[in-house]
This record gives C-alpha cells, sequence and structure tokens, in this order.
C-alpha cells in the first residue's frame, strides 16, 4: 500500500505562488531603483561598507571644494607677489638710474620719490586682502599686517605673525597655505621695506647709493625665492585636483559594485522570475480544477 | 442454529453499523476544510459469536469504534516550530521599521549629517576668521545634532508600540489557555464515560498551536484530558483542569510591560517564543543595543569636540568652551539629548595660537574622524557597524523564519496525510458503505419476505 498523502494541497500551492511573486518583486524593485541593495537586510556587509564609500566620496567633494576656495587665495598672493617682482625690478632700474654720477641733486630726488611711489605700491601690496582677509599677516588675518611708521628703520611696521596655516587636501595630506608677510616683505636676508627706504635716504642724500642699490638687489632675489612657494603651491593643487577626480571615480565604482544591480543579470532574472509565476498559476488553475472520484460516482 | 429473526437482527445491526459509517464519512466530508479537524475512521468488528448446541454461529457487525487519526509527535513538533516562526515574524516586523532608520543605500541615515558636519569644519579650515563658514558648522553641528536625537527618539517610538502589544498577547494567552484548561476537564470527562472525545482534542490541538504562536510552550500529555502547558522554562500554564493565569505589570522604571507568572515571578526575560517572546526580544535586546550603539557615538562626538574645542581660542581670542551640550554621565541618552552649545559662531575655538586666521585647532577637531573613539572604533565606524547589525538582524532573522516557514509547511503535509479529508477516499467510503448499507436492507427486505411466507403457510394449514 501506498503511502497516504496530503488530500490539502492548497496551502502548498498558496505558498508557491505567493514565493514566485516576491522573486517578480524582487527583481522589479532592483530594476526600479537601480540597486541590488535596497534594504539593509538585503546584504548587511554591503551596506555597512556604502556607509564609509559615501563618507569619503562626500569628504572627496569637500576636499575637491577646498582646493577651489585655495587655489583662488594662492592665485590671489601669487599675483601681488607678481606685481611686488614688477615694482623690485623698476626700483632697481630706478636706483640705476640714480647712481649715475651725472644726477644733479634735484633730479635725484626726483628719482627718490619715484622710489617712494613705489615704496606705497609695496605697501598696498603687501596689504592684499582676499574675501576679506589679509594673505600677507600669518595668521593674523583681520590685522592690517603692514602700516607706514617712520620711526622705524624700514618705514613700516608689521603687525602680523610668522605662523603658517594648512589645509587638509585629501584623506591624510595637507598643506601648507601661506608664508608670513615678514618673512616676505621684511626679511632678514633681504628686506623689501628697509631697502626701498634706505634707497630713498640714499638718493635724497646723495650718499651710499651703491650700497642701497645692492640691497634692493638681494631682497629682489629674497623675494623671487619667496614666491617659488605660491607657484609650489599652486602646482599641488593642481596635482590634488586631479588625484581628488580620479578617486571620485574609483570611489563611485566602488558604490556601484556594492549595492548597483547588474541590469543584464536583472533583467534575465525578471523574466525567469515571470516564467515562475507563470507556471505556479497555471499549475495550481489546473490542479484546482481537477475533479474528484465524486464526478464520476453515478447515483 | 440459526433462526430468521436472529438473520433479521443481524441484517438491522449491519444497517446500523454502516449507518455509523456512513455518518462518520458525511461528518468527515462536512469538515473538509475545518482548520484542526482531524479524519475520523470507524473500526467493523465481528459481533461475538453465539454457541449453539456446540456450533459457534457468527452474530452480525459492530462498531467497534470511531476514532480520530492524528500524530502527537508531528502536532508537537508543529506547535514547536509555529513558536519559533511567531517569534520571528514578530521581531521582523519591528526589525523591519528599525533598518529602515538607517537605510544608507537610499540615502536615509546618519553618515551624510555627520560627514556634512565634518565637512562644513573643512570649509572653515580655509578662511577660519569666516563668520559665514562659522555659521555654516553651526547650522550642520545643529542638523547633526537633531538627526541624532531624531532617530533615537523613532527608535523609542517603536519600542513603545512593541511594548503596547505585550498587554494584549497576555490576555491572549490567558484566554487560551483558560479555554484549554476547560477542554481538558471536558476530554477527560467524556473518555471517562468511553464517548469519543476526537472533536474536543481537536479543539483542543488547535488553541495549543494559537498558543504557540505566541509564546513557547512545552506540552505534556498525560492522556485523558491531561495535558500539562509550561513555559520553556517551567513556569506553569495549564494543568489539566487548573489554568494559571499571566499577568503584565509596567515597570515603574523604564514604563515596558513586564510579564509576571504564578507566584509573581518575573518572566519577561526567560520568554523565548511566539510573538510575546520575538517582540520582548526586539523591545528588550536589538532596540535597546541600536540605542545604545547610538548612545555611544553621540556623547563620543560630544566630548571630544568639547575637550577640542576647550583647547583652542575663539575668534575674540578667548579660550573655547563646551561645543555641544555635555553628554549625559555614562552616555545613556546621549544621542536623544544631543545638542550644540554654542550659538555665537565666533566662540567656535578654530585658533590654537589665538589669532582670528589660525585654523591648528579646527585640524585638530578634524582628526576626530579619524581617531578610535567610540569603543576602538572611529565614529563613522562605529556608525557603519551599527548599520551592519541592524541590517544583519534582519537578515538573519528572515532566514530563520524561512527556515521555519519550510519546516511547518512540511509537518502540515505530514499531519495532513494523516489527518486530513480526502474527497476521494470518503467518495470511495460512502459508495463502499452505501452498497453495504443496500445489501443488508435487502437481506432484511429478503427475510421478511420469507418470514411472511413462513406465516402464511401456517395460516394456509387452518
Amino acid at each position: 500500500m501506498i503511502n497516504r498523502i496530503n488530500p490539502n494541497v492548497v496551502p502548498d500551492l498558496v505558498a508557491a505562488i505567493e514565493q514566485a511573486q516576491q522573486n517578480v518583486q524582487n527583481t522589479t524593485q532592483q530594476m526600479a531603483t537601480g540597486r541590488s541593495v535596497n534594504n539593509l537586510s538585503d546584504n548587511p556587509a554591503a551596506a555597512a561598507a556604502y556607509v564609509n564609500t559615501s563618507a569619503l566620496l562626500s569628504q572627496n567633494d569637500q576636499f575637491q571644494t577646498n582646493l577651489t576656495d585655495l587655489q583662488g587665495k594662492l592665485q590671489a598672493a601669487d599675483s601681488a607677489l607678481n606685481n611686488a617682482v614688477q615694482l623690485m625690478t623698476t626700483a632697481i632700474s630706478v636706483g640705476t638710474e640714480g647712481a649715475n654720477g651725472t644726477l644733479s641733486a634735484a633730479d635725484r630726488q626726483a628719482v627718490a620719490q619715484q622710489v617712494q611711489g613705489l615704496q606705497q605700491q609695496m605697501l598696498a601690496l603687501a596689504n592684499t586682502s582676499y574675501e576679506g582677509t589679509y594673505i600677507f599677516a600669518g595668521t593674523n588675518v583681520t590685522t592690517q599686517p603692514f602700516l607706514a611708521d617712520s620711526t622705524s628703520a624700514s618705514g613700516v611696521q608689521y603687525n602680523g605673525n610668522s605662523n603658517t596655516t594648512s589645509v587638509q587636501i585629501s584623506e591624510g595630506q595637507s598643506m601648507q597655505t601661506n608664508v608670513g608677510g615678514n618673512q616676505i616683505f621684511t626679511n632678514g636676508s633681504g628686506n623689501i621695506f628697509q631697502a626701498l627706504n634706505d634707497l630713498v635716504t640714499a638718493l635724497n642724500s646723495g650718499a651710499g647709493i651703491d650700497a642701497a642699490n645692492s640691497e634692493v638687489q638681494r631682497a629682489f632675489s629674497q623675494l623671487t625665492t619667496q614666491r617659488v612657494f605660491y607657484g609650489n603651491a599652486l602646482n599641488q593643487v593642481q596635482t590634488s585636483q586631479s588625484f581628488l577626480s580620479q578617486e571620485q571615480v574609483n570611489l563611485n565604482a566602488q558604490q556601484t559594485q556594492l549595492v548597483g544591480a547588474d541590469m543584464t543579470q536583472v533583467i534575465a532574472e525578471q523574466s525567469q522570475a515571470q516564467l515562475g509565476e507563470q507556471a505556479a498559476l497555471s499549475a495550481t488553475g489546473q490542479i484546482l480544477s481537477l475533479p474528484t472520484l465524486l464526478s464520476y460516482i453515478k447515483s | 442454529m440459526g433462526t430468521l429473526s436472529s438473520a433479521l437482527n443481524i441484517a438491522v445491526q449491519s444497517m446500523l453499523a454502516e449507518q455509523t459509517a456512513l455518518d462518520t464519512t458525511s461528518n468527515n466530508i462536512a469538515n473538509a476544510n475545518t482548520p484542526g479537524y482531524s479524519r475520523q475512521t470507524v473500526s467493523f468488528t465481528e459481533a461475538p459469536p453465539i454457541e449453539y448446541g456446540g456450533q459457534l454461529y457468527g452474530n452480525g457487525v459492530q462498531i467497534s469504534q470511531i476514532a480520530s487519526q492524528r500524530n502527537t509527535v508531528l502536532q508537537m513538533r508543529l506547535d514547536q516550530e509555529t513558536q519559533q516562526q511567531g517569534s520571528y515574524n514578530s521581531f521582523l516586523s519591528t526589525m523591519q521599521q528599525v533598518q529602515t532608520l538607517f537605510n544608507e543605500t537610499s540615502g536615509t541615515g546618519l553618515q551624510s549629517s555627520i560627514t556634512a558636519f565634518f565637512n562644513s569644519l573643512q570649509q572653515l579650515s580655509t578662511d577660519p576668521s569666516n563668520v559665514n563658514l562659522r555659521q555654516a558648522v553651526l547650522t550642520s553641528a545643529q542638523s547633526m545634532a537633531q538627526n541624532f536625537s531624531g532617530t533615537s527618539a523613532s527608535l523609542t517610538s517603536i519600542q513603545k508600540s512593541v511594548d503596547s502589544t505585550v498587554v494584549q498577547s497576555v490576555s491572549q494567552i490567558d484566554s487560551l489557555t483558560s479555554q484549554i484548561a476547560h477542554l481538558n476537564g471536558q476530554i477527560s470527562g467524556a473518555e471517562s464515560i468511553g464517548q469519543n472525545a476526537g472533536s474536543l482534542i481537536d479543539q483542543r490541538t488547535q488553541l495549543v498551536n494559537q498558543l504557540s504562536g505566541l509564546i513557547d510552550v512545552s506540552e505534556i500529555d498525560g492522556g485523558n484530558g491531561n495535558l500539562t502547558l509550561t513555559t520553556t522554562s517551567g513556569s506553569p500554564l495549564v494543568v489539566g483542569k487548573n489554568s494559571y493565569q499571566l499577568t503584565a505589570q509596567a515597570d515603574p522604571t523604564t514604563g515596558f510591560e513586564h510579564v509576571y507568572s504564578l507566584g509573581n515571578n518575573d518572566i519577561t526575560s526567560s520568554i523565548s517564543g511566539g510573538s510575546l517572546g520575538g517582540a520582548l526580544q526586539a523591545r528588550d535586546v536589538a532596540i535597546p543595543s541600536v540605542l545604545s550603539q547610538l548612545d555611544a557615538i553621540a556623547s563620543n562626538l560630544e566630548s571630544s569636540f568639547n575637550s577640542a574645542n576647550q583647547a583652542g581660542f575663539d575668534l575674540n581670542g578667548n579660550p573655547g568652551g563646551n561645543f555641544f551640550v555635555n553628554p549625559p554621565a555614562g552616555g545613556t541618552g546621549a544621542a536623544a539629548a544631543m545638542s550644540v552649545a554654542i550659538t555665537d559662531p565666533s566662540r567656535i575655538a578654530a585658533s590654537l595660537d589665538g589669532s582670528t586666521g589660525d585654523n591648528a585647532n579646527i585640524t585638530a577637531m578634524l582628526n576626530i574622524q579619524n581617531q578610535p573613539i567610540v569603543g576602538g572604533q572611529t565614529p563613522l565606524g562605529a556608525y557603519s557597524n551599527l548599520v551592519f547589525k541592524a541590517g544583519n538582524d534582519v537578515s538573519s532573522a528572515q532566514s530563520e523564519q524561512q527556515g521555519a516557514a519550510a519546516t511547518i509547511q512540511q509537518l502540515q503535509d505530514q499531519i495532513g496525510s494523516v489527518s486530513g479529508v480526502s474527497i476521494n477516499e470518503e467518495s470511495a467510503n460512502l459508495v463502499q458503505y452505501e452498497q453495504a448499507y443496500q445489501a443488508a436492507a435487502q437481506v432484511a427486505s429478503v427475510i421478511a419476505t420469507l418470514t411472511a411466507t413462513t406465516i402464511n403457510m401456517v395460516n394456509g394449514a387452518h
């Protein structure tokens, strides 16, 4: 004798249909969202890793914004120093002209006045501000760093400090963003304001013009040395920008790998799931419409 | 030696027996779709023979018993699986709500607000004296704090809605156990006078299965209506005719309902199965663990930022104070209470040297995101662990639930193969009993004719 089977097949059939419908729904959801992980429970590990890549992407965005801001500031500083270099070039040629022994005292004083004009322009450059803060003030950015001061040997007084700031430009990497104003304009090994002031004094008195000229020369080369920092920093910004863009592409790819749906596969799974659903429905319909023995018993 | 009247007697007895069988068949067909019904079968046996003149004569048929076809072992296994399934179902319906709070892949959760806060500091580091950027830091800090407290509030409200089901479950359990105890009495009463208690046992089996959906149950069937039910940890629910009510009572500190058994025993933490078990597991274990992880992240972020802000100088050159309102001691409730202490953007202590353009202290604050401040993990690392846990709680319960559902389906098939009513089988029986009944009736009619013939024969002799 064969074993008796469960005569009530309805729960099994209904369960099969539900399972088939669930499969269709899963694939439909993946197609609609483009993601294979729609609930944390779909893949908890991928969802947790997604948290980190999302944070990294968002940080990456911020680093790129930082770099753009930084670039503006560095360019402002670089172009101010470029102007300063031109002023110094003028000062050198004017000084050379003033050193000509054939000049009258009045001519020399006229030249001295020209240098004073350069001095004023230099002061304005040293007080360059970018978006409301002084860029050659060290970290004392809200106080005007250079003030004209006739009691000082250099003719100016420095109210900034020699502190520098650094900004993070990528995960674990930061760069220095400024050089103290005193290091650029009143540096011991080439003091721009002192040199210009000495040149004015020499031109006015007619004594020590050559010495003053070579002082201006030293200050000029000191200035070009300091300017290199900003040139390098701008290069560094560009390098970091392209690094961050590449990183962004990688992170996006990682995210897709973690939670993205493979559309080709999902579409294939969906048609399979639909077939499964149809099969379950058709089987159920056929089984439920099977006659019982009762239909054949003639009373 | 047989007589006509004994033959008629046998025929009538046979008709009665077939009628009983037809009744049973009819009852089986009537209950083909009744949940919990176990098909009944009749056993025909020969009636004790009669001895007459040294000969044994067959004395017809009788119904020895009408028996319900059931397998108690399978039913007990079904009850156990039902406890598991009930527990996973209620646990899942709660924890699925919890996981949506952290559904990072669709953009909800805390990651973006934590990162936005650090990013605003990152932005401020490029221009530390900029008041707009300082304000942006405060705004993002506030929205992060709101996100923490909002998430914590959502978790608590999920927890409360689970809690509100406890009282209801307890009263359902009590109602079921008293019905079961009552049926125990009826069954032992019926069986003591030899009645068929099949349909009462069917009812009781149904109720025990319903009870298994609510709470973990251990069954000891002593027979004769002596079914004893206890929780798996041994608290009595039903002993024979007596049921022992569970009571729910709110805990004065937490406000959550606790479950007490006979003798005012708090059995809350030992309830392991059924929807009550799953609800308690979610309310007392899973959600508190998520909440405490959230609190740990919040409180450590707050204290680290407070120390960092205190180490620097604000825009006016004054030493920094608390950035966030100090978290509660021990951290419990930190996420719910998270809020920013600073309202004046100049109070952010960005500077270490006291000058307005220094950002060195922001660097120190930014470093917090890479420091193992939350139980050896970075804030975001701890958060992504929380995300994993919230997802994993659901996914592992889901696979357990699927396993239990498959087992239940299998057990129900097995039980159905023993107890289920097959229309085909009943139809065949119907025809068989009908034919036997007709045959017996025919026999009776023939004997009646014979009796008449005999009577006429006697009459003719006059």
